[in-house]
């Protein structure tokens, strides 16, 4: 009765349509009488706009307008705060900073005209060393700013004097992440037009659409009920659409000139004008008796913000509760900066503030077991946090705390052992050439699941029932503005809807998101839409069928049961800020834990990571559609491989050096583990959805750091700046001798 | 892009004419990997596209054991490693053309592009130099032979001048007891440029037991790729040795002049010409001895 319910494997609801390319994306929509839109992107880095003249671009035929500040009702908009001009008017902050528009009938005069608008700009130094930033003298990159330190947050916990003086053994190391471009399929696209009902309606891709209609109702001086956004099938988004792009620009456009306009970004602008993930430079410093158990951490990270805030704030809270790992500690000092600079804006990522943590904390923890002599996932047993135990900022962990099930699941799978005295790598393998190393790590992870530290998550859905004259359910419509990125939410809403319905998946239809047709659900991040809105279709549904016993009840002989349910975090776990002393609070509503393995073979000639072989355990609580799960595995690994070894945006005095994807390498399907092997440990979520909970970014995080700790399991170097290039590789190695083939010189499967 | 003139001729004197006619403003068409994307960012303008792809000339691929190869220059990289002579008789080509670009771009894109694009890490070009191979340039006034060694002058630069076409490359028969190597070091496996690429030809002395001739060729650490002289002709008479061959890479590693950009610095592309030099020797050793070299590239 309920085929395609909770637990199967069903096959995606739009994957028919992707593949024989019916769907639409954003840049396939046109209108009759439409026009083309493009940016004049920021001259510089960081200059002052002395004047704007449009006058050689309108003369261009076909153009219609120039729009500049002067033509923006409310010129600010930002996803936390108000501090990004829609289009630049006193000076520019980076080069993703947009100028003005050119409205034109043809993508061609548009183009030509966009090279005519001639801005003059007065030069200003430049700010892009987040370090530097924070220097009293620096160069303010917002003058209405006494500073460039956007934010401070911080954790103490205990007396980390007192931690450091009970340890037998001391760790300390800095480490640096860099900037990360999200790479998606589909560059930014929007059309824009005046609906029937006289809306502003922006089609386009969003991650959360209610919250876009809030920033271009507010520069537009509209009332919400005014803006519109339809969004369509998504090429991807991992964070990098949470922000504005397109959508007010073409609003603008379409709202000033009253006709269809549409903006399209080439790939290299696409790079320019995006955010990216924030770069980290973190400090540790660790104790631990000589059992291998913590005593003290101490800690220091400092998040380049980039030119505007965007999430740079919710940011720094992730990262701050992140940064002691999955690990009790009894002694912590924490402390996590955010830094305005002229570099690209930094935003959600895959991962949130929990992505680049563990490259600091399992790096440490390592270096911990190199200090001990003990095995690294036995040091990691004795401190993992279980349930009950009390965090860095002072909660209690909840019952779906898995980080020991994954790590045991990964490690066996590995080939350790559990003996009486504790666990025991696996032992040597034989090498193929004398130039090779193999080596092998571990790395365990965490992140929450929604939103955190206060905020009042929640996500709505409405369930319409198609009855027969019996009562039967003919068919399911669920209306839910959980937008589909590709990470399946459509489907596994449709399974969740029909698992409660007792429903056959195929008779679930789920609406396509339309802000005026669907509610708010949230935003597609924090891998919270199998959590926060399975939930609300849950209730919507089970509310639906108690209106429709109802009905039968009654014999009111109704065909149509329409349900409308909210499910808010709050319900679950109250979250709450960081205490102003001590930094204690609730921070999360919900974890997803995950472990990896890495097994790599070094070039000790050229510097070349190979990963040879990578197993992956991840809690996502039951799994509604296994399958999906691993395709968010594979996906989390391969953005991890990406990180670990080869992405990095690269910026010089505020210049993009990787403006284009051949220059930006992200892995190809041939730079992936030889081998990949997926387990989940299945440990419920007592709150989530039949037991399931969000697993979207936990898959990316352990990768990096478990490549970096089998590099150095292979090679004795330690590598400590993503992503480990063969470059870096091979200065970290120089004066690491060849030695010849098999048996590896150290024990490794 | 701006608007052009786009005419396919089939007969080479009319692909000839239709150049010279625009001169400066015309621009050859083959697979269009390398120049569409230029025109269309706009680093190259023409007014006249001239589609080789319908050319008999530039469509041949003939092979003959005692002429050697010919590859028109508007045949595609597929078409050329798909092709059992080739396999069998120039594993030290399929070596090159096999990893430009991806599946997709290789299906397009040919050997004649890749030399007229004349990138500084072209993969074709080293292959092509250590065998000996020669440019068949035509225009209107007749037809020159160019060494593939001289075919580029600079980045983006040839000798070919206006009206001129390259319509084929000529690859010299294979010799007994020879065996080539093509390497190229990149930071991701498949689709990229060469951070360092080098090709190596040897060719073994009748009891194989000296070299009796060798040539090594060097991409993406010059203007041009390099023909590096006196690295092959430092094995020339030697023993096959761990010894000559690092004698061999670290003349190679000094006629690179390598440049720092976003790929990679000087210093790591210097050291990778050592590295890359003495395995491509070890490839084309093996392959002169009649085995086959261990497929992985770098």
């Amino acid at each position: 009765m309920t085929a395609g319910a909770v637990g199967e494997s069903v096959r995606r609801v739009d994957i028919e349509a992707k593949v024989q390319g019916r769907r639409r994306y954003p840049q396939d929509f046109s209108l009759p009488g439409m026009l083309h839109a493009v940016v004049v992107w920021a001259g510089y880095p960081h200059a002052r706009i002395r004047r704007i003249d449009p006058s050689e671009a309108l003369a261009v035929p076909g153009v219609l307008a120039v729009l500049t500040h002067e033509d923006v009702p409310v010129n600010e908009y930002g996803i936390n705060i108000y501090d990004q001009p829609v289009l630049a008017s006193d000076k520019v902050r980076w080069l993703g900073d947009r100028v003005a528009v050119v409205v034109a009938e043809t993508l061609r005069a548009a183009e030509r005209a966009r090279d005519l608008v001639r801005v003059d700009y007065e030069e200003l130094p430049i700010v892009d060393d987040p370090l530097e930033a924070m220097r009293p003298e620096a160069t303010l990159v917002h003058e209405d700013r006494r500073s460039n330190l956007l934010k401070h947050i911080y954790v103490r916990r205990g007396n980390v004097e007192e931690g450091f003086a009970a340890a037998d053994v001391i760790v300390e190391g800095t480490y640096h992440t860099p900037f990360v471009e999200h790479a998606y399929l589909q560059p930014e696209a929007g059309l824009a037009y005046i609906d029937d009902e006289g809306r502003v309606t922006v089609i386009c891709a969003a991650q959360w659409p209610h919250d876009d209609l809030r920033q271009i109702a507010h520069a537009l001086a509209l009332p919400l009920e005014q803006v519109r956004e339809v969004v369509p099938a998504v090429g991807g988004a991992f964070g990098g659409r949470e922000d504005i792009s397109v959508q007010i620009l073409v609003a603008l456009a379409a709202w000033r000139l009253r006709r269809p306009v549409k903006m399209v970004w080439s790939r290299e602008e696409s790079i320019r004008g995006h955010g990216k993930r924030h770069p980290f430079h973190m400090r540790h410093r660790w104790g631990a008796t000589k059992e291998g158990r913590l005593t003290a951490v101490e800690i220091e990270a400092v998040l380049d913000a980039g030119a505007y805030a965007s999430t740079s704030v919710p940011v720094l809270e992730n990262a701050v509760s992140f940064l002691a790992g999955p690990y009790a500690v009894p002694h912590a000092r924490i402390d996590g900066y955010a830094v305005y600079t002229n570099n690209a804006v930094t935003m959600a990522m895959r991962g949130f503030g929990a992505t680049q943590p563990p490259v600091g904390y399992e790096l440490q923890m390592d270096r911990l077991a190199e200090a001990l002599g003990m095995d690294p996932v036995e040091i990691r047993m004795r401190n993992l946090l279980e349930p009950g135990s009390i965090a860095v900022t002072g909660n209690r962990m909840p019952a779906v705390t898995s980080a020991r099930e994954t790590l045991r699941a990964a490690a066996l799978a590995a080939g350790w052992r559990e003996e009486p005295q504790g666990w025991r790598r696996p032992g040597a393998s034989i090498l193929r050439a004398s130039h090779l190393r193999r080596g092998i790590g571990v790395a365990c992870a965490y992140k929450n699941v929604g939103y955190s530290f206060g905020f009042d998550d929640r996500s709505t859905a409405i369930v319409e029932l198609a009855l027969a004259s019996d009562g039967s359910i003919q068919s399911a419509l669920v209306r839910c503005a959980a937008v589909e990125v590709g990470q399946g939410v459509t489907t596994v809403l449709a399974q969740l809807a029909a698992q409660t319905l007792g429903l056959e998946v195929s008779r679930v239809r789920v609406a396509l998101t339309d802000t005026a047709a669907t509610p708010s659900a949230g935003s597609s991040s924090a891998s919270r839409h199998v959590f926060m809105s399975g939930n609300a279709v849950v209730k919507a549904c089970r509310q639906a069928l108690e209106k429709r016993d109802a009905a039968l009840r009654e014999e009111s002989g109704a065909t149509r049961i329409v349900a409308e349910a909210t499910f808010r975090g709050h319900d679950v776990r109250r979250t709450t800020a960081y205490d102003i002393v001590d930094g204690h609070c609730e921070p999360h509503i919900s974890y997803s834990f995950g472990t990896q393995i890495a097994i790599v073979e070094v070039d000790i000639e050229t510097g070349a990571v190979q990963v040879d072989r990578l197993i992956a355990a991840t809690n996502a609580g039951t799994p509604v559609n296994p399958r999906l799960c691993l395709g968010q595995v594979a996906g989390g690994v391969h953005m991890g491989v990406g990180y670990a070894l080869m992405e990095e945006f690269i910026q010089q005095k505020g210049q993009v050096r990787t403006a284009r994807l051949s220059e930006y390498h992200i892995p190809t399907v041939a730079d992936m583990p030889r081998e990949l092997e997926s387990i989940f440990t299945e440990v419920p979520d007592p709150d989530g959805p039949y037991g399931a909970t969000g697993l979207g970014e936990t898959p990316t995080l352990p990768t990096a750091p478990a490549i970096l700790n089998a590099i150095h399991d292979a090679t004795g170097a330690w590598i400590t700046e993503l992503p480990a290039t063969p470059e870096r590789v091979w200065r970290a190695l120089r004066g690491v001798p060849a030695q010849p083939a098999a048996p590896a010189r150290r024990p490794c499967p | 892009m701006k608007p052009f003139q786009y005419r396919a001729p089939t007969l080479l004197s009319e692909a000839l004419s239709l150049l010279a006619s625009a001169g400066q403003r015309a621009r050859a068409l083959a697979g269009g990997t390398d120049l569409l994307v230029q025109m269309r960012r706009g680093l190259i303008s023409a007014d006249l596209i001239v589609d080789v792809k319908k050319v008999f000339e530039l469509n041949r691929l003939d092979f003959d054991p005692s002429d050697g190869l010919t590859i028109g220059a508007a045949v595609p990289l597929c078409r050329i490693c798909e092709s059992p002579e080739v396999a069998r008789h120039y594993p030290g080509l399929v070596d090159a053309l096999s990893i430009i670009g991806s599946v997709a771009v290789r299906s397009r894109a040919t050997v004649g592009g890749n030399l007229c694009n004349a990138a500084p890490s072209a993969d074709s070009i080293p292959a092509l130099i250590v065998h000996g191979a020669t440019c068949t340039v035509a225009s209107r006034e007749g037809t020159r032979q160019v060494p593939v060694a001289r075919f580029c002058t600079g980045p983006g630069k040839t000798v070919l001048g206006p009206g001129e076409l390259l319509v084929s490359v000529h690859v010299p028969p294979p010799q007994p007891r020879s065996g080539a190597r093509y390497l190229r070091f990149t930071p991701r496996h498949e689709m990229d440029i060469a951070v360092v690429g080098v090709a190596a030809w040897l060719e073994l002395s009748e009891g194989l037991s000296t070299i009796a001739n060798a040539r090594i060729a060097l991409g993406a650490v010059a203007p041009t790729p390099l023909l590096a002289v006196e690295a092959g002709a430092s094995l020339v008479g030697r023993t096959p040795s761990a010894g000559a061959f690092a004698e061999a890479a670290a003349l190679a590693q000094r006629v690179a002049a390598p440049i720092s950009d976003v790929r990679g610095t000087a210093a790591q592309r210097r050291h990778l010409v050592g590295i890359l030099t003495r395995r491509a020797l070890e490839g084309a050793l093996q392959r002169a001895r009649g085995a086959e070299p261990d497929g992985r590239q770098g």
